[in-house]
């Protein structure tokens, strides 16, 4: 199976000399293809962190990130665009939805980055809106629109050009129950049937229950992972909660 | 903590919030303080000639400038509160009385005023020196200008400013009471709805401004009354503003939509971005464009139009009084003491000395003329040919017997075909002297004198009508150099006593010429600088608050991966939109305003005017351009920070 996410030993450390602050220390993570993975831990744990490295977004202080066979530790920033544009996929807990455009243009937004051809773009987004019930709403403008749909509007874009790997940070943290486990079962699917590659940062165990494996970062280290194999999600989520009453610090986290 | 405290505290926490309408009213203050220091200032007025004019200039001018500095600190302050509701809203969640907040309001502004004016007077008393500086160079006097301020200056900004602060703190202070809390926190949540595409609206908006042209250029009526200036331009005006307005509403809307059609270049990299976001805020740009687009028009029509009178004004020094000195014989002795004084001089060495012999006679038009004819002045042929020859000039007649030609009025526009083939009957001749009028020639020889009627015949008839009626003898020089005769001009005032007709000199008339519109230059530059820098200033902090507000978005594109380099090009795009457009309009505009002005000063002095004109625009582009820049450079700073 394709290795899509191989981080080796990364460390982040923040500050200069006398008040140094490590945010991580030394954390291994491998993604394969088709993989849906949740990153959970206390707050201040590195979670946040460790996405914005993946996500190109931060560098790390040292160690080696490899995304779909691609060095990104060395590129310079035009580059990292390029990359971040053709290979990752970002959903926000704030949906980061430009108010300017529709709920179209803002799907389409990356496609018209890469210049692709408008034919094509447009069938791309019907398809992916498609996938998330918005082909209703997309001529309508972000503050005309719920928070249900501005995050399934936000993933959609996430989704559109077919990125080697999805981030989400926080996806479900702005949303009602209901809108939350409508995203939930559709970035499910998206891993089960189109193999999409995701990788979750959340406090919710809830949310994590959905993954097929789930790693516990606590002090910027890896704490522990589950693996949800064939268990019910029911069972998996107990496990979830087990772990993080373990990891502590975090009892109000997990609610 | 007392209120007065806590206001102090918020000004100074968040200072860089505050600068740019503090620096707005530190501006408007400085430029309002250094020209009314220039009015009050006694070297200025005693320098010049025409101090009566220049005070009447100024206080017309301040009292524009005093209208547009208020509109502009009004306008600044409205945006400057706006950006603050949801910091109020705040006070008010946290429990602080709308009277605690409306009086924290009222003293934080108060203060802001109060300094902002302690900046503005001692930087305007630096500035107004240098100020004038250029207009007693541009005036071409050589008065010294020593570093006082004018109290009565600082009395009169002082007032006029509080006044103002007090207007805008009562106004912050009320702010609390005007809207509900919801509103307060909402502010700028809400996007503005882009305006429908009507093209009923735009077709209005295109047939004004075309209306409004159309007044503006087409000719003079045979008479020229008071109400048709006021109706005409009036109307003008009007429809200009309202139809400036329109097209701006909605035919920028129609633009932006064109390019909209085109849907695989508007979706192709980051075109659509930057057009959704001019169309997002269409509304609120379009009444900015107007405003930007009517006020550039306003600025290099005056700039233009004074300073082609600046320009211009050697040349109609030199129409109205031909030679450097004229003078009506006084006598054998009288005339060569004026004789010997003048080449006495002998930095301006003469280069032509002679005689007009000039006759004034009663007369008769066999045509209706607009013009008054009584007394006519008549000239030989030879003479005037003279004349024209020692004035470097080329025109030249050629008469005999009774034929006639009508050296062209001053000031007039009159056509050869109007004379042509007519007569002209003098009264008091005894014989039978019907004139012939063949020709209409330009380039009076004499110092204009209303009526400005000479009327030229040959020689022969000249020497018989001298024996009707006395001969008046003009002795005219003209000397090298005759920019420069101060001297001898002024002794030439003192040493004969009357009015035009008896004596004048080139340089009095040149020098009163360029002091009046040295200071018209001088007070249209000044107003035009301002309302340049206002209008580049208003574009500026609204794109600098777009800018704040912009900034997640930008952020957004960022993470999605568009680098810099794009982010720079989307923002020089969307920079050249909103400063183009109204500069575009503006200048079409004042086209329009230049050419009529053209026209008609040309016809009145000769001047041509495309050379100042030309200069006036690129000074303009020029002002605007640098406004560019440091928008974009300041956009990009803060959404790339």
């Amino acid at each position: 199976m394709k290795v899509i996410v191989d981080a080796k030993n990364i460390k982040k450390v923040y500050g200069t000399k006398g008040n140094v602050y490590t945010a991580i220390e030394g954390i291994d993570l491998t993604v394969q293809e088709g993989q849906y993975i949740g990153i959970m831990g206390p707050s201040g744990a590195g979670k946040s962190t460790l996405l914005n490295i993946l996500a190109t977004i931060d560098q790390p202080t040292s160690g080696d990130v490899v995304i779909d066979g691609t060095s990104i530790v060395h590129m310079n920033e035009e580059q990292l665009s390029v990359f971040r544009r053709e290979k990752l996929g970002f959903i926000f807990q704030d949906y980061n939805l430009l108010d300017t455009l529709t709920v179209r243009e803002n799907i389409l937004l990356p496609l018209a980055l890469a210049k692709t051809k408008i034919k094509e773009l447009e069938r791309r987004v019907e398809e992916v809106a498609d996938i998330f019930g918005i082909s209703p709403i997309l001529d309508k403008y972000p503050y005309q629109i719920s928070g249900g749909q501005k995050q399934r509007t936000a993933t959609s874009r996430a989704l559109v050009a077919k990125p080697s790997l999805i981030l989400a940070d926080e996806p479900t943290g702005a949303l009602d129950s209901k809108s939350a486990t409508d995203l939930l079962e559709s970035l499910k699917g998206l891993s089960e049937h189109n193999r999409a590659t995701i990788l979750m940062v959340t406090h919710d165990a809830f949310a994590a229950s959905y993954c097929q494996k789930v790693v516990f970062i606590k002090d910027g280290k890896l704490f522990t992972e589950l693996v949800k194999g064939k268990l019910p999600r029911k069972e998996f989520f107990n496990k979830i909660l087990d772990v993080l009453s373990v990891l502590g610090g975090g009892a109000s986290d997990v609610i | 903590m007392t209120l007065f405290s806590l206001a102090w505290k918020n000004m100074k926490g968040s200072f860089s919030n505050y600068l740019i309408y503090f620096v707005s009213m530190v501006f408007s203050m400085i430029v309002y303080y250094t020209f009314v220091s220039l009015q009050y200032s006694e070297q200025i007025q005693g320098s010049i000639m025409l101090s009566e004019f220049m005070s009447f200039m100024f206080m017309a001018a301040s009292a524009v400038l005093l209208l547009f500095v208020a509109i502009f600190l009004l306008y600044s302050n409205s945006f400057f509160t706006r950006s603050r509701k949801r910091e109020i809203g705040l006070y008010s969640m946290l429990g602080l009385r709308k009277k605690s907040i409306a009086r924290m309001m009222f003293y934080e502004n108060l203060l802001m005023g109060v300094l902002a004016l302690v900046i503005g007077i001692v930087f305007g008393a630096l500035i107004s020196k240098f100020f004038s500086m250029i207009l007693i160079k541009l005036m071409g006097t050589s008065a010294k200008v020593d570093f006082v301020p004018s109290i009565e200056a600082i009395v009169q900004t002082v007032i006029v400013f509080m006044l103002i602060i007090l207007f805008t703190s009562f106004q912050g202070a009320r702010l609390i009471y005007r809207f509900k809390l919801i509103e307060l926190f909402h502010a700028e949540k809400k996007g503005e709805q882009a305006p429908l595409v009507s093209p009923i609206i735009t077709f209005i908006g295109v047939s004004l401004l075309a209306f409004s042209y159309w007044l503006i250029v087409r000719p003079f009526p045979e008479e020229l009354t008071g109400n048709y200036v006021v109706g005409n331009y009036g109307m003008a005006l009007i429809a200009l503003s309202v139809g400036t307005h329109l097209f701006f509403r909605s035919a920028t809307v129609f633009l932006l939509m064109l390019s909209q059609k085109n849907k695989s270049r508007y979706y192709r990299g980051t075109n659509f971005i930057g057009t959704s976001q001019l169309l997002y805020r269409i509304r609120g740009n379009a009444r900015t464009f107007s405003l930007i687009a009517l006020l550039s028009a306003v600025t290099i029509s005056f700039f233009g139009a004074t300073y082609s009178g600046y320009y211009g004004n050697e040349i109609s020094a030199k129409e109205d009084v031909p030679f450097t000195y004229t003078h009506l014989s006084g006598g054998q002795s009288f005339d060569s003491e004026i004789e010997k004084l003048i080449n006495e001089d002998t930095a301006h060495p003469v280069q032509a000395q002679l005689d007009i012999p000039v006759l004034v006679m009663e007369g008769q038009l066999s045509f209706e003329l607009d013009y008054l004819t009584s007394p006519i002045k008549i000239i030989a042929a030879s003479t005037f040919n003279q004349a024209s020859r020692a004035l470097d000039r080329d025109v030249t007649v050629h008469l005999s017997g009774q034929q006639a030609a009508v050296v062209k009025p001053r000031l007039t526009d009159f056509r050869q075909a109007s004379f042509e083939g007519q007569h002209l009957t003098l009264s008091e001749s005894k014989k039978n002297s019907k004139l012939q009028l063949v020709q209409l020639v330009e380039g009076s020889v004499l110092p204009f004198d209303y009526p400005d009627f000479f009327v030229i015949v040959s020689d022969e008839w000249f020497k018989q009508l001298a024996k009707q009626t006395t001969t008046l003898t003009y002795k005219a020089y003209e000397v090298e150099d005759e920019k420069t005769t101060e001297a001898v001009s002024s002794k030439l005032a003192t040493l004969i006593d009357g009015d035009f007709q008896v004596h004048s000199s080139f340089y009095t008339v040149y020098k009163e010429g360029k002091e009046g519109s040295a200071m018209n230059l001088f007070v249209f530059g000044f107003l035009g600088l301002v309302f340049l820098a206002a209008t580049g200033s208003v574009i500026y902090f609204k794109q600098l608050t777009e800018a704040g507000e912009a900034k997640p978005n930008y952020e957004i594109l960022r993470k999605i991966g568009v680098d810099n380099k794009v982010i720079r090009s989307m923002l020089h795009k969307q920079t050249r939109f909103v400063f183009g457009l109204p500069l575009l309009v503006g200048i079409l505009h004042s086209t329009v305003v230049l050419y009529f002005i053209s026209n008609f000063m040309s016809n009145l002095i000769g001047v041509n005017m495309v050379v100042p004109m030309l200069i006036a625009m690129v000074a303009f582009i020029g002002i605007y351009a640098g406004y560019y820049v440091l928008t974009v450079t300041t956009y990009y700073r803060i959404v790339c920070r």
